[in-house]
């Protein structure tokens, strides 16, 4: 023990990073649930920065660094139902993102052709749909904000969707009603809500 | 046994998403099927991350720069758009016997192409993965070799399962195999049941060379890709 500094005081200054962690998992949680702000912002004081020096390093460019770190908080901020405390910690999981972000911004900066995405090589950011059901539409729109689009979507896109998010199906269990393949149970839910997101944008 | 493995080091870059995604495509499928590379690729990642994030502790406030970014993240009503993994159990059904796919190449199960006879007991598949990378699935049928050849570009491979001999050394499922251009060989499957192998090239000038070499347009249609859910 140094002379001068009282034990516990000197505790205090270095905080377990196991500690800090779950108080990290706690606001994700809490973003997850309630689209909570106040605990956003205590991820991205901390993260935000620290993820911008990770950049600039490994892209070189400031532009481009400020683009990556706002990509990653953003899915951050809209999917983090997605992190599972189990799995990892919230600087792993976010380091996964960074990471996912870097790979398809090279690939796009490189003018790579390979017609490989990060989702394919590590799903982080993937919706689990195997047995549980995918996120619910409030998370993503409101469904006060849709109602005036929805009868705008061309009637299979319609039907999926409410057979998802109204009536909370798996896209598994949507494929088997309509006798459909799930990759075009899939396909029709991004486009319809593509559709729904460009729609909002467009009338706001 | 699994007794060829990426090294270190393109373990490490693939984690850190540096790799091309050929080599990335076959490091991940083969930590599929690998539980020493996973756990390698789990603890290089959580290092990385303490590296990245070295002091949990909070600053208090958001930095100034930052805080437009904030509003803008906070405040966006547009969303990002949602992704799906393939959880679908892939098969590959061949002459009357079923090869389950790694999940990463399940993945790509939708862009494997049709299965064709290239010659003797060999058939091939190619994954389009777009870009100028050739990826192909091969099947060696017992008793198949493919003639001696050198390799004029980098050649990946990943044994999907089965077993063959090259130059002296035995290959089994799970072995993930780098060829540069120093290597001659002359695989075979001679004393084992069929082979099934993943195999990329990054420089497919070189049709010459590898287990390109093989690619013979003079195909026909013989086995099929079964994807069940
Ligand atoms: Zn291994």
């Amino acid at each position: 023990m140094l002379i001068g500094i009282p034990a516990n005081q000197q505790r205090n200054e270095t905080r377990q990073p196991k500690d800090c962690s779950v108080e990290m998992s706690g606001y994700l949680d809490t973003i997850a649930k309630q689209r909570c702000k106040a605990s956003f912002a205590k991820i991205f004081s901390y993260f935000a920065p620290r993820l911008r020096s990770y950049a600039l390093k490994q892209m070189g460019n400031e532009a481009i660094a400020m683009e990556l770190v706002q990509d990653t908080m953003s899915n951050v901020w809209q999917k983090a139902h997605l992190f599972n405390a189990e799995k990892g910690s919230p600087s792993t999981w976010i380091f996964t993102i960074a990471r996912n972000i870097r790979f398809d911004m090279l690939r796009k900066l490189q003018n790579r052709k390979e017609d490989v995405c990060s989702d394919d090589l590590w799903p982080v950011l993937c919706e689990q749909t195997a047995d549980t059901k995918i996120a619910p539409l409030d998370e993503q729109i409101t469904l006060e904000q849709v109602g005036q689009y929805f009868n705008e979507l061309p009637a299979k896109q319609q039907r999926v969707i409410e057979a998802i998010y109204i009536d909370g199906k798996s896209q598994q269990e949507v494929a088997d009603e309509l006798e459909i393949p799930l990759g075009t149970v899939k396909s029709r839910t991004r486009l319809a809500l593509q559709r729904l997101k460009d729609m909002l944008r467009e009338y706001d | 046994m699994i007794k060829h493995h990426p090294s270190e080091s393109a373990l490490r870059s693939f984690v850190e998403g540096a790799l091309p995604s050929t080599k990335a495509i076959l490091i991940s499928a083969h930590c599929d099927m690998c539980p020493t590379c996973l756990s390698k690729t789990r603890s290089f990642t959580e290092s990385i991350a303490v590296d990245m994030f070295p002091d949990l502790r909070q600053n208090p406030t958001i930095l100034r720069e930052y805080i437009s970014m904030f509003e803008s993240i906070t405040n966006d009503s547009t969303l990002l758009n949602p992704s799906y993994s393939q959880t679908l159990d892939t098969r590959i059904t061949l002459d009357g016997r079923e090869f389950v796919l790694p999940a990463t190449l399940a993945r790509f199960a939708d862009r494997i192409g049709e299965w064709s006879h290239l010659a003797g007991k060999l058939w091939h598949a190619s994954v389009n993965i777009g870009g100028g990378s050739l990826a192909q699935f091969i099947y060696m049928d017992r008793g198949a070799s493919v003639p001696e050849h050198t390799h004029k570009g980098n050649e990946l491979t990943l044994v999907i399962n089965g077993k063959f001999t090259d130059g002296g050394k035995c290959y089994e499922s799970g072995d993930f195999i780098e060829l540069n251009q120093q290597h001659t060989h002359m695989p075979t499957a001679e004393n084992y049941e069929g082979c099934l192998v993943v195999t990329m090239l990054d420089m497919p000038l070189h049709f010459t060379s590898g287990w390109a070499m093989l690619i013979n347009p003079l195909s026909q249609l013989y086995f099929k890709v079964n994807t069940n859910n």
